[in-house]
């Protein structure tokens, strides 16, 4: 099956490992990512209080070119860009007169209606499917991770039909069923890690992160599982700093749900470079025998 | 200490109520203060007296210096919480939004400095290629930082700050997840001209 794939600006870049990590998944379950041609940055959440035509208009050239393929879905496992591409098509769709507007300056017009997935939405129909169980090829015991989705993954600045319960989502938490995992229940799986107020206000952003950590802490939890890259960063980045001013001991891996799902495969830490962690994220790994 | 109580004009207050509710698509006067926003925002302790719904009570008041400058505007981190939970589908965090532009439109100058800085950056980078460089974002935004401190003679807050950013920009050498060289986008002409539009729109 082929499906349209809008890795983002992150994913080329800081998260590269994560645009790798879906192309080797993704191919296994027997899905061919088709990226885009030419494709820009969506605005992430810096264009809305810039400009909010623009934050339209950015996204809005992606979805003209993904239509432009003939393929009837497209792939976005960046939360940003998910929630921005999605949230543009509906304004698109709700506003004929902004999207002639934006349409005029496009060489490929947004016209279709291309469905804009995040990479929950295509894994979970692998699950269905029973195409991800048939390639799990190593138990992953021990692991007691704790999901991680962030804010932008369920929560979006219009109405939009959201495909999971929004206060306590359960995507991430089935597809680790499937690999034969057991995340546990904890309080902040969508609470705010700050995103870029771990750079512009750093006191916010170290108390938000602080108070997630310690719940997973409470609970029990040996690492966390996320899908955005954003909060991958911040929670991976700056836990040390955060953990040594909240007086909280423990470190826990923050994994892309990509990196469990390929070890699950038989893929190794070097095949899915989780040696590009800032907490230290092979060793775990290595005492459950894992790897 | 109590503060003197505000003179309210209708006129004043309805100009502002409308032009917050078009431009963030929020129905304001929908707001019935219940609160359901302040106890869920997780900035709440950091933004001091103002939270979700009392913005919304500024705004309704008429009171547009308030409204433009105070700590909610500029330390929302747009995660939606407030606007999700509201029973009146009122999305505060779209207030925060547009009234950072607002701010900006009256040549304000931002109560918090860095978080400007940020998003233009952010978004100045991304349409000079059409794709986002994360070190040529962050460089010109640390830069418009460290000349705000020079100016205003914070050395040690300058000197700090690099040490902070030197020291994370080698572990991201180390582990690898320093991007090196540019990426871009052939067709970044289309957005740079929809942007102008924007610019136009306002």
């Amino acid at each position: 099956m082929d499906i349209a794939y809008y890795p983002g600006c992150t994913l080329q870049a800081s998260a590269e490992m994560y645009d790798l990590q879906n192309k080797k998944v993704f191919e296994t379950l027997g899905i061919n990512l088709r990226e885009l041609e030419d494709w820009n940055c969506c605005g992430a959440t810096s264009a809305g209080k810039i400009n909010d035509f623009l934050a339209v208009a950015m996204p809005a050239r992606n979805i003209g070119i993904a239509e432009s393929t003939g393929l009837s879905e497209m792939v976005i496992p960046c939360s940003a860009c998910y929630s921005r591409t999605l949230v543009a098509q509906h304004q698109l769709e709700k506003s004929p007169d902004l999207k002639a507007d934006i349409n005029e300056e496009l060489s490929k017009k947004v016209e279709g209606s291309i469905k804009v997935s995040s990479i929950l939405e295509v894994l979970l129909t692998t699950v269905d499917s029973g195409v991800l169980e048939e390639k799990v090829d190593r138990e992953l015991k021990g692991l007691q991770p704790v999901c991680y989705y962030g804010c932008i993954l369920t929560r979006f600045p219009i109405d939009v039909p959201v495909p999971d319960n929004v206060e306590n989502p359960q995507g991430m938490e089935t597809i680790l069923r499937a690999l034969g995992v057991d995340a546990l229940d904890w309080n902040y799986k969508t609470d705010c890690c700050g995103a870029s107020a771990s750079v512009n206000d750093r006191e916010a952003a170290t108390q938000l992160m602080a108070r997630i950590v310690k719940d997973a802490v409470a609970r029990g939890a040996n690492c966390f599982v996320v899908t955005c890259p954003m909060c991958q960063l911040n929670m991976d980045a700056f836990q040390d700093e955060f953990c040594k001013q909240h007086g909280i001991e423990e470190r826990l891996p923050v994994y892309f749900l990509t990196e469990l799902i390929g070890l699950s495969m038989g893929m190794d830490i070097e095949t899915l470079q989780i040696d590009r962690h800032f907490v230290e994220s092979s060793k775990l790994l290595k005492e459950l025998n894992l790897v | 200490m109590t503060a003197t109580a505000r003179e309210y004009t209708p006129e004043d207050a309805n100009a502002l109520v409308q032009e917050v509710a078009d431009r963030s698509g929020q129905n304001l006067t929908a707001c019935y203060q219940c609160r359901r926003c302040a106890a869920g925002c997780p900035v709440a302790e950091e933004t001091g007296f103002i939270t979700p719904d009392r913005l919304v009570r500024l705004i309704l008041l008429g009171d547009k210096e308030k409204a433009l400058v105070n700590e909610l505007v500029w330390r929302c981190v747009s995660c939606y919480t407030c606007g999700t939970r509201c029973p009146n589908e009122i999305q505060t965090a779209r207030i925060t939004e547009t009234l950072k532009k607002m701010s900006e439109e009256a040549h304000r100058s931002p109560l918090r400095s860095k978080v400007a800085h940020f998003h233009h950056s952010f978004i100045n980078a991304a349409l000079r290629r059409g794709r986002l460089n994360e070190m040529e974002f962050m460089g010109t935004y640390e830069l418009k930082n460290t000349l705000k401190d020079l100016v205003s003679f914070r050395f040690k807050a300058a000197y700090d700050e690099l040490m902070y950013q030197a020291k994370f920009g080698l572990t991201m050498i180390k582990l690898r997840r320093m991007h090196y060289g540019f990426l871009s986008a052939k067709g970044r002409g289309e957005i740079k001209r929809l942007a102008k539009k924007g610019r136009a729109r306002g």
